[in-house]
């Protein structure tokens, strides 16, 4: 009888693969209200997703090349940041997304 | 705070120009958050080995830097099926045939040595294989899709290749030219004191008349495989292994030949008989010197059939495409 031995490299590979797909629609969510890159890691990490630097201002940046996030520079507290927002175009892309994730969700739990 | 800009200086060496200062000033800015916030939670400065935890955690300048970079493929995923296989056929293309000139060179004069240059061999792959490379790096930079080969419809492709079909026009190929050359080889070479090919005349050992029969049966034994292959146009194990002992008995009888000093000697109208003992002795002294090649050529031929067999094998365990199984 063959014994399951599935290496945890495997899991963490395919962990990272279904993450990915979400981060987008995670972070689209928390840009619904303007915040710079270090706020909105520690409001994603509260909501349980935690993104390390390295992830998240590339993946910003492409939302942004992508028309969906606008950001302007700003000083606060003394320093430049850079705050973040939701583009029209970004709103209606979340919408169409989360039916999607909805639409995904129901079909696994359906056959998980 | 030194670790600090040396770490932003690292990562700003690895990104694009125009971007640096942009992606330097985000993450400074959020390196500095993270490092006052646990300041503020221990009520004094970070240590140096505080800041490198939080850096090290973060990532190494390299890789942090690629992430924001565009991946950019030499040859791309899409691309490199294609690269990989006009790799190997260019690569084929130019060793083997300097191979088999350089063997063909070697066995017609063995004290030969100098028709293969391995400094050349290797400089001619090296170049072809960086052309290759090169023309299919351009093509991955000019953006060349699989889409610029035209419409595509599964009806365009090669049939799916069943290796144990044997076509039915090889096997009446083999009947055909076997049974000639057969009828032709009994003829000409019946063992008698003095076989006369076209007048010239051989003078055989006693030896032949025992190679002789063996080359007459295994003659006869492929020619009657090839009657079975017409009408069971598959190889099957039987007859797979019937064709590995038929090659292993021919390949057999002809290393005998090349070793058993068959030719006593040999004569011609109009040859003199100076020339006629040099002929013999050539002939004499040729046939042992290429026998190695001979047991090499041997090899091949037994090793193909030896893997003839394995892939039945594989076939009939449902190994090989799903399509063929299901045949």
């Amino acid at each position: 009888m063959s014994q399951s031995t599935a290496s945890p490299d495997i899991f963490e590979n395919l962990r990272l693969e279904l993450r990915r797909g979400c981060l987008s629609l995670a972070v689209l969510s928390q840009l619904r209200t303007e915040r710079y890159g270090y706020t909105l890691r520690k409001a994603l990490a509260e909501q349980g997703i935690e993104m390390d630097e390295s992830t998240l201002y590339p993946l910003l940046r492409r939302l942004e090349s992508q028309g969906l996030l606008t950001s302007e520079w700003r000083e606060e507290e003394k320093r430049n940041k850079r705050f973040y927002r939701l583009s029209p175009e970004g709103k209606q892309m979340l919408k169409q997304l989360v039916t999607e994730w909805q639409k995904i969700n129901a079909s696994l739990n359906g056959i998980l | 705070m030194d670790l600090l800009e040396r770490y932003l200086q690292a990562v700003q060496f690895w990104l694009p120009k125009r971007q640096k200062q942009d992606i330097v000033a985000e993450l400074s800015e959020d390196l500095r958050s993270q490092i006052e916030e646990k300041q503020a939670e221990l009520g004094r400065s970070l240590t140096d080995q505080e800041v490198e935890a939080i850096l090290k955690r973060c990532g190494r300048p390299l890789e942090v830097a690629s992430r924001y970079l565009p991946q950019r493929y030499l040859i791309g995923p899409t691309l490199f099926p294609l690269y990989r296989f006009v790799l190997a056929v260019v690569l084929l293309g130019c060793v083997v045939p300097r191979c088999l000139i350089w063997l063909a060179f070697l066995i017609a004069d063995p004290a030969h040595r100098g028709y293969l240059h391995m400094e050349n061999l290797w400089t001619t792959v090296l170049y072809f294989a960086a052309f290759t490379t090169l023309a299919f790096a351009i093509a991955e930079r000019s953006g060349v899709r699989l889409d610029a080969l035209g419409n595509w419809s599964p009806r365009q492709l090669p049939p799916a290749r069943d290796p144990n079909r044997i076509p039915r026009i090889n096997s009446l190929l083999e009947i055909a030219f076997g049974a000639a050359f057969s009828v032709w080889f009994a003829v000409a070479f019946w063992p008698r004191p003095v076989i006369d090919l076209y007048g010239i005349h051989f003078v055989m050992s006693s030896v032949w008349r025992t190679l002789f029969w063996g080359f007459v049966i295994v003659g006869v034994g492929n020619l009657a495989l090839s009657c079975a292959n017409l009408f069971r146009a598959r190889w099957t194990r039987q007859s797979a292994v019937f064709r590995l002992l038929s090659d292993a008995a021919g390949s057999a009888l002809f290393c005998w030949l090349f070793r058993a000093h068959p030719l006593v000697s040999i004569s011609a109208n109009g040859l003199s008989p100076e020339k006629s003992a040099a002929l013999t002795a050539a002939l004499n002294w040729w046939m042992p010197t290429a026998f190695p090649y001979v047991v090499l050529v041997s090899l091949i031929i037994f090793a193909t059939g030896v893997y003839r067999i394995i892939r039945i094998g594989r076939t009939a365990a449902g190994t090989t495409l799903g399509v063929m199984a299901g045949a």
